[in-house]
């Protein structure tokens, strides 16, 4: 296999059952999400005003930072900044030690997995727990996210049936769906009630009035902060928005696009903290500074994490979110893992057909397949162009530059058409490992051309 | 340099192109029956809503749809049914076990069946710690869609809002969609 995302999709497409449920159910996804855009007239204009509410407001982070922490400030909250993930953890620790505290109650957020938060709070000491049902289940099960917005999608009923059985004490060979939830549902409520400290991610940060908006289907970011005394909220800083107006663009894109619902049950707005609380918020770089200066590639700050180009992907869905690399998986993913490490992630830059679907449904029109492509013509500068395919192109060039060879060569191509079996469908062929070649044409176009044959 | 200034500094070396603020004027949404859709939606979101019929007394509309509920918390004077007052408590804590809240909302946005509601209470789990959910709203405190919802928002005050759209849910275990993930397993919307 070329790749690793090659080698771990075989694995992935192994099970067929498994990976025939999981391009079907996504797929579905995809569907409602165009159901709930073809409902609204003004669905396209909504993309084209989100995308350039970003552009304006990616290419303003250091006022609008600024005005989103005066606001902040004034609203009462405390402001902090982290340059990376070890100064954003080393925040977080500070404040829990402070407040004393033994466990953190969190909702999803793909930023704290971006800084591998949980494991560093975990070795010192702290007891992190998810609230989102599905990320609830992967940590209990010690796996990550193989989706951004459905994490445990690859997971089976009966496997979250049997580690509830083991965690949760539920009836043995129970793994109805209902049944499940429930039972998560009291014991993540005890949870709640005995959080020391909350935190949650932002899904939209607001520079006009200093407050962050999370939108969940659960209430868990909700039922997270309604009992401790400290929420800390932790955004990247391309979640900040110029103004509420702007929100009445985003909010009606994401969860349309995301999961093709008109909205998540729950969009929350916490400007304040409550009273006789403290609400701090940390406002994370991370090399998003760093992004802004690739003019190629700055466009990947507009995505709101919709997980939109996942769903629509033929490659992710057919492959899984296991395959990737890089934690977020699917087109964004690809070009997030490139714009971090491309020497590390340049693996997953194949998992693309350039089929663009993803582009044509981005919600803030980011150009993912075309960054895909482009990161591709880079490869060979990182020293990660795949020989075999580097080898073909030279060989191409050869014949592409002589017409005569290149006719000649066209002229005895049927002969594979009778050459045995082993010689065609080896090793030495990855594309012929799973598909039949093409039989070549007895008379080539050139030739038909010249004896007058193509009307 | 502190973390904030030499962001801030970055931000400002790496940013190209600087791009205008859209205009965001839009042709948005519009329902002509909106207590008719506004239902409708809500429904699809897992909700209810109720009109109140002239004559009809709020509580026994409470009642007849809960029936089973025995503790029921309100700080709304209106609401003679509740059995408790959360404002009265000492810790949010002891909201747990609430059978039912009822609860005023602020406007309701028909696009997508949410309602926007402003903490009014002592504490904000009151609107998610019990098991099912009743919100009343004027029904002529509808908005058509978000845009407009955000405009009505522009002079109003909260410390915390939220817009609700039905019930908790979730459909993390193979996409299977279960009510009562983690706050009411009902809402039901009383248009008065």
């Amino acid at each position: 296999m070329s790749t690793k995302h090659a080698g771990n999709a075989a694995r992935f497409i192994a099970n067929r059952d498994e990976e025939k449920w999981h391009d079907q159910t996504l797929w579905l996804v995809r569907q409602k999400r165009d159901k709930m855009s073809h409902s609204l007239p003004e669905w396209e204009r909504l993309r084209d005003l989100a995308c350039a509410i970003k552009l304006y407001s990616n290419s303003h982070l250091d006022t609008l930072l600024e005005e989103f922490e005066r606001n902040a400030i004034a609203n009462g909250a405390v402001v902090h900044w982290a340059k990376d993930a070890e100064e954003h953890n080393r925040i977080v620790l500070e404040l829990l030690r402070r407040h004393s505290a033994k466990n953190l109650i969190k909702s999803k957020s793909m930023l704290t997995e971006e800084c591998e938060m949980n494991a560093y709070l975990m070795e010192q000491g702290i007891d992190v727990i998810e609230s989102d049902l599905g990320e609830r289940i992967l940590q209990l099960m010690n796996l990550k996210p193989s989706h951004i917005v459905m994490p445990a999608i690859h997971i089976k009923r009966e496997a979250v049936g049997k580690m509830m059985e083991e965690k949760m004490g539920t009836e043995p060979g129970n793994s109805d769906p209902t049944y499940l939830t429930h039972a998560a549902r009291k014991n993540l409520r005890e949870k709640f009630l005995h959080a020391d400290v909350a935190m949650t991610g932002a899904n939209f940060a607001v520079a006009s009035t200093g407050e962050i908006v999370v939108c969940t289907n659960e209430g868990n970011a909700d039922m997270c902060t309604s009992f401790p005394k400290l929420h800390i909220a932790t955004f990247g800083m391309e979640k900040i928005v110029p103004n509420r107006e702007s929100l009445g663009v985003f909010t009606r894109l994401l969860a349309r696009s995301g999961t093709g619902q008109p909205a998540t049950s729950y969009t929350s707005h916490y400007r304040r903290p409550e009273p006789g609380s403290e609400f701090h918020i940390i406002i994370v770089d991370n090399g998003r500074s760093d992004i802004l200066a690739d003019s190629e590639h700055v466009r990947t700050l507009n995505c709101i994490r919709c997980g939109e180009c996942m769903n629509t992907c033929p490659v992710y869905r057919r492959s899984g979110g296991y395959s990737y690399t890089y934690f977020i998986p699917g087109p964004i993913g690809i070009n997030l893992g490139m714009l971090h490490d491309p020497e590390r992630y340049a693996d997953n830059v194949s998992a693309c057909s350039l089929c663009l679907s993803c582009s044509n449904v981005c919600p803030v029109k980011v150009d993912l397949g075309e960054q895909i492509y482009r990161w591709r013509q880079r490869l060979d500068a990182y020293g990660k162009a795949n020989p075999e395919k580097k080898l073909i192109s030279a060989g191409m060039k050869v014949l592409m530059d002589r017409p005569f060879l290149f006719n000649t060569a066209l002229k005895f191509a049927p002969i594979v058409n009778h050459a045995p079996r082993f010689l065609i469908y080896n090793r030495l062929n990855a594309w012929g490992q799973e598909r039949e070649l093409p039989q070549f044409a007895k008379k080539s176009f050139n030739e038909m051309w010249k004896q007058g044959e193509v009307k | 340099m502190s973390t904030k200034d030499e962001i801030l500094s970055r931000i400002r070396k790496n940013t190209g192109r600087r791009y205008e603020m859209p205009d965001l004027s839009l042709e948005a949404i519009t329902y002509e029956d909106k207590v008719a859709s506004f239902s409708e939606i809500l429904k699809a979101m897992g909700g209810e809503a109720v009109v109140l019929e002239k004559g009809e007394d709020v509580n026994e509309v409470i009642r007849h749809a809960f029936p089973k509920a025995k503790r029921i918390g309100s700080t709304l004077p209106e609401i003679t049914c509740a059995t408790f007052n959360p404002d009265d408590v000492d810790d949010p804590r002891e909201l747990n076990g609430t059978d039912l809240s009822v609860v005023r909302g602020s406007f309701g946005v028909v696009e997508n069946g949410a309602v926007w509601l402003p903490r009014e209470t002592r504490y904000k789990a009151v609107y998610f710690i019990s098991d099912a959910l009743v919100i009343l709203l004027d029904r002529n405190q509808l908005v058509n869609n978000m845009n407009e919802a955000y405009q009505q928002l522009a002079c109003m005050e909260y410390d915390y809002g939220v817009f609700m759209s039905g019930p908790s849910k979730t459909a993390d275990i193979e996409q299977a969609l279960v009510f009562g993930a983690h706050g009411p397993m009902r809402v039901v919307v009383i248009l008065m």
